[in-house]
Parts: C-alpha cells; structure tokens; sequence
C-alpha cells in the first residue's frame, strides 16, 4: 500500500493542512524513477490541488446525499492511477487521502487520524486557536511527527 | 427508544475508557476562583459577569465538540432536534461531568426544551453572596450556557441557552432553556474567477 498525499479542510473551506509522501529524491537515493526531467514536473503547486480536490469531494459528497439521502455517505472514488478516499465529521472538518488503486477502504485509517492526532494535537492544544486560518496551529510538532509515522506505518 | 440509546452510549463510553478522572473539589475550586476574579474585576456588575461567563464556555465548546465526537463514537448526525437533546444530556454531559439532566418542558414545535439538573457538580458549598443583588442577577453556572452555544454553533446549529431558575437562588430546581434558532447552511468554497 502507498500513501500519497493527505488533506485537511476546515468547515470555511479551507486547505489548512496538506503533506505528500512522494516517492524520496533524495541524494541518498541509488535509483531515482526513470524517465522525466527529476522531480520539478510532478507538483505544479499544492495549493491549486488542495483547491481542485475540494471542488470536487464537495460536490461529490453533495451528489451522493442528494441520491442515496442524508445518511448517505461519499466515502471514495478510483482512478486509473489513484484512490481519494474521503472522510467528514459531524463538525465539518473534512480529511482527504490519495492511495494506490489497490488500498482498501482508508475510512477507519482517517477516522483514528482524526481522534487520535487532530483531537489530542491540535484541538486539545490550548494555545493553538479555534479557527486554523492559513492552517495556524496545525503544524505543530506533535501533530507532524504523529501523522508522518501513522502513516508511514501502514505502508 | 432514542433515549435508551442515548443512554447506552454515555454508559458505555463510560466503562470502554478508563477515563482519567479529576477531583471534584479541584473543579469546583476552580470554577468558583474563575467565578470571583469575574465579579472582582467587573465590580460585581452580575449582568457583566453573566456574559463574560457565556463567553469563555463559548469558546470551550467550539473545542470540546471535538473531544465528545471523539469519545462519543457517534457516526451520524443527529436527525432532529429533539435526538440532539437526548445526546447532549446523556452522553454529552454524561462524559463530561458525569451528570444527566432531565429533558422536560418541550414546546410544541420541537425547538424549545429545558434541562432541569438534580445536581451541579459546579455548585457544590457555593453560597451566593449576600448584597441583595447576586441572588437576582448572577447565573453561577452560566458557562454551562456558552458551552452548549458554542460546541452546537460547530455541528451547525445556532442555539440560544440561558438559565431561568437555580437552586442557589433560592429556586426550586436549576433549569436550563434552550432554543433552536436556525440550523447552519454548509458553508460554499469561493467562486473561481
């Protein structure tokens, strides 16, 4: 199983923090991936990503209400080349990942992500605030190391 | 049959976590420090402290939502007004202050109700001071009211809390009244230019 990348939008909407797990380019690596001019093409910028994937999550998670009801839940999509699989709490606070085609169900994997990291880390840290404009008080240490090895963990 | 429901999942949060417990005097202590420095600092000017109270509970409930849905295990959103009342008092202030108020007092439409609490783990030994004045104009418990407005303002509900009666009034029970006012539109993404 192979992680990508990973995404958190608040309930305005916002991207207030991504992480990609790409493939290392790292010096120390003897075998970068053929083909391409290195890495620069890969990401032409995260923040146009952030935005596209939450056009599209919002939409499509509004799409299933409208059909299956409101209990219905939009829980993942498959490409030819990824999985985006979604997760929404009950406060609005949506959590994005993009897997391998082959990875099962992530919904378990972003709801621990979600008690178990964003409650304790960032909601339970008292100086960090309420609202997360421009992802304030997400990035801290805990919250980076905790996800980091969380995910790197299950791959 | 909800409100069994509601019930099973406060209890059973209960014993699947050995929840770390505080001691009860050290909250009360605190609560009622934080209570005295409001009234020294806004020269018991009760009306004042009363807001100021909301305000801080305000914002502890904008963060504890979080915490309750974690701990709550709930997956699904509440489908009506009335579920919700259920849940804040069985599992919400059941794993918070290990309390359950009543739910009583329903108007016909569904959107007002009041929470009677038989106990008040904030207002054990507190006496309210004898000027003639805090008795008639200070909610003690008033936090309470801001944490309700704030943790349901974030799962979408706009509420309005306030107390009408307290037993250290003088009152016969401590109720609380809570109304709907308006569930919360989910909030767009901007227009792309």
């Amino acid at each position: 199983m192979v992680v990508y990348s990973f995404y958190i939008f608040d309930r305005h909407t916002e991207c207030i923090y991504s992480k990609t797990w790409l493939p290392s380019f790292s010096s120390a690596d003897p075998s970068p991936p053929a083909g391409g001019g290195g890495g620069t093409t890969l990401r032409a910028s995260t923040a146009d990503d952030a935005k596209l994937i939450f056009g599209t999550v919002f939409s499509l998670r509004n799409m299933v209400r409208k059909l299956g009801g409101d209990n219905d839940a939009f829980v993942s999509y498959r490409t030819a080349h990824y999985k985006l699989h979604f997760y929404e709490t009950a406060s609005s606070l949506r959590l994005v990942m993009l897997t391998d085609t082959a990875t099962l169900s992530m919904r378990n994997v972003l709801h621990q992500i979600y008690i178990n990291l964003w409650v304790e880390y960032v909601v339970k840290n008292p100086l960090s605030p309420v609202e997360h404009k421009g992802g304030a008080g997400v990035r801290n240490e805990m919250f980076e190391m905790g996800l980091d090895q969380f995910v790197r963990g299950l791959m | 049959m909800a409100s069994s429901k509601a019930s099973r999942l406060g209890e059973e949060y209960l014993e699947r976590t050995r929840m770390d417990k505080v001691n009860a005097e050290l909250v009360v202590l605190t609560y009622g420090t934080i209570v005295v420095q409001l009234c020294k600092d806004f020269d018991s000017d009760y009306v004042e402290v009363n807001k100021q109270l909301d305000k801080m509970g305000y914002n502890i409930g904008l963060r504890l939502i979080e915490d309750y849905l974690a701990k709550s295990n709930t997956v699904r959103r509440c489908s009506n007004f009335r579920e919700t009342a259920e849940m804040i008092a069985k599992v919400g202030f059941k794993i918070f202050l290990n309390i359950t108020p009543t739910i009583t007092n329903w108007t016909s439409d569904g959107k007002q109700f009041s929470l009677v609490f038989d106990e008040n783990p904030f207002a054990d030994f507190v006496e309210l001071p004898d000027d003639g004045r805090a008795q008639d104009e200070l909610w003690y418990s008033n936090i309470l009211c801001g944490v309700l407005r704030g943790a349901l303002e974030m799962v979408q509900m706009q509420v309005e809390a306030h107390f009408v009666s307290d037993v250290l009034r003088g009152n016969d029970t401590t109720e609380m009244r809570i109304s709907l006012i308006r569930y919360i539109d989910d909030e767009l993404p901007p227009e792309d230019d």
